[in-house]
């Protein structure tokens, strides 16, 4: 039997595929293709939104960073962090909305991470940030403005 | 129900060769992602930060260390033995569905990852399908199974969901940024922030985004590509163009943006080449038979 692509002229008469596997496939492909015209998540099924939005040379943010004893900052180093941390933008962005408690369990488990590497955390602060990547020196960009949004003082546990 | 000319292709006899081909690399793959997979890590995150998404929202934090490390056991196990073909059709659906919570967590960070739901989009056909048919053991134990219409709707359902996801992909990207993502400097100042973020400045990055041309070219490029994706679907000589092309855009992701995305590359490339027909080629039968091009999904 010939088989031909979709586009084929010739395209045979369908086979005699089981009647179930014609309603799975009809009824899997079409969540498919909702998701993905309607742009929906329904996770694993998803809209596939990878680097969909136009971004602008001044980029909103924010950074957070520890404060030591002697008022220096430091930002925390997500990145070194485990996995568990690695969703810090989405958090970050999120922040505002959380409730109190969730703030400070929030900050809590930061500054637990820095100081489980050895790092000093009196404060944790959380700033907005704009960046202007177009503004370049070298070959890196120049430092975001910032505000000042968020300030925490983690205790320590027990 | 499908279109009648679609359902003529999806539903045409199929190899069973092929589709043990797509089920050994699929579940190679998936056995690889759960062997180095960062489930431990992610078990142990303190609950503030948890972002379930799907069925995780019906708990309050990831799952316990112990659940996962009984979990990744199991998907592990099953994705090892459905891809050697032993009770593939126990086997696999169970590795399918052992996997699906650990992908899951790593999605629970607040953003949608991409790179696994390919791989495991493209297995849900293979579920219930024969697919350990051929170069399996349990096949070891029956006659060798013939083309057949069990064997086809599987692969190009799969072969659907692989060109679907690029396509979609770049639809996204028109309906939420329009032109402006490839005719702005939406490029550029994702490379620059891109470079920005990385201990040492980026080469690769700086260089298209220092270059604003090369920036639009780039942008205009991928966009073509994910958009023109299905054709290879239509025209399967096209895979010669399409898929070199969407292995060098995430190579290319790699280099400037160090996104991993070899999962979802190496599953367009199981999907999306006939590799008993490359084998074919590569050792002839001696029979005349002359085959079509190695990516086409199906030989005439």
């Amino acid at each position: 039997m010939q088989v031909t692509s979709p586009a084929g002229r010739d395209t045979p008469d369908p086979a005699p595929a089981p009647r179930w596997a014609r309603w799975f496939v009809a009824v899997y492909l079409g969540l498919f293709v909702l998701c993905g015209v309607a742009g929906f998540e329904a996770w694993p099924l998803t809209g596939w939104r990878l680097f969909a939005d136009a971004r602008q040379a001044r980029q909103p943010g924010f950074q957070a960073v520890t404060v030591d004893g002697a008022g220096r900052e430091t930002p925390v180093p997500f990145r070194d962090l485990p996995a568990g941390y690695h969703g810090d933008v989405q958090v970050l962005k999120g922040f505002a909305g959380l409730t109190a408690t969730r703030q400070a369990a929030v900050c809590q488990a930061w500054a637990a991470a820095v100081r489980d590497r050895g790092g000093e955390v009196a404060e944790v602060r959380i700033y907005q940030t704009v960046t202007d990547v177009s503004r370049r020196a070298g070959d890196r960009g120049t430092p975001p403005e910032r505000t000042l949004r968020f300030t925490c003082r983690p205790g320590r546990p027990g | 129900m499908i279109p009648r000319r679609l359902e003529g292709w999806l539903f045409a006899p199929g190899d069973p060769r092929r589709l043990a081909a797509v089920r050994i690399g699929l579940g190679g793959l998936l056995a690889a992602r759960l062997a180095s997979g960062p489930y431990p890590e992610l078990a142990t995150q303190p609950p503030a930060l948890f972002r379930p998404i799907s069925f995780l929202r019906l708990l309050d934090r990831m799952p316990s260390p112990e659940a996962v490390a009984a979990l990744q056991a199991l998907a592990l196990a099953a994705a090892v033995l459905a891809t050697v073909g032993l009770l593939t059709r126990v086997t696999l659906p169970l590795a399918w569905l052992a996997a699906l919570p650990l992908v899951a967590m790593t999605s629970s960070l607040g953003k949608v990852v991409h790179n696994d739901v390919l791989l495991l989009l493209c297995l849900v056909p293979l579920l219930p399908s024969p697919a350990g048919a051929a170069w399996s053991l349990d096949a070891r134990q029956r006659p060798a199974a013939g083309r057949g219409p069990a064997f086809g709707w599987p692969v190009r359902t799969a072969m659907v969901v692989v060109a679907g996801a690029y396509c979609f992909s770049g639809l996204a990207k028109l309906l939420h940024a329009g032109p402006a993502w490839v005719t702005g400097g939406n490029l550029r100042w994702v490379l620059y922030a891109a470079s920005d973020t990385q201990p040492h400045p980026n080469p690769y990055a700086l260089f298209v985004a220092d270059r604003p041309l090369l920036a639009h070219l780039v942008a205009a490029a991928t966009l073509a590509v994910e958009l023109g994706f299905p054709l290879v679907l239509w025209r399967p000589r096209l895979a010669w163009l399409l898929i070199p092309a969407v292995l060098a855009m995430h190579a290319g992701i790699g280099l400037t943006m160090h996104l991993n995305y070899w999962a979802m590359a190496a599953t367009v490339l199981v999907v999306l080449v006939d590799w008993p027909a490359l084998a074919d080629r590569l050792r002839p039968t001696g029979r005349g038979e002359v085959p079509g091009p190695v990516p086409a999904e199906e030989r005439r």
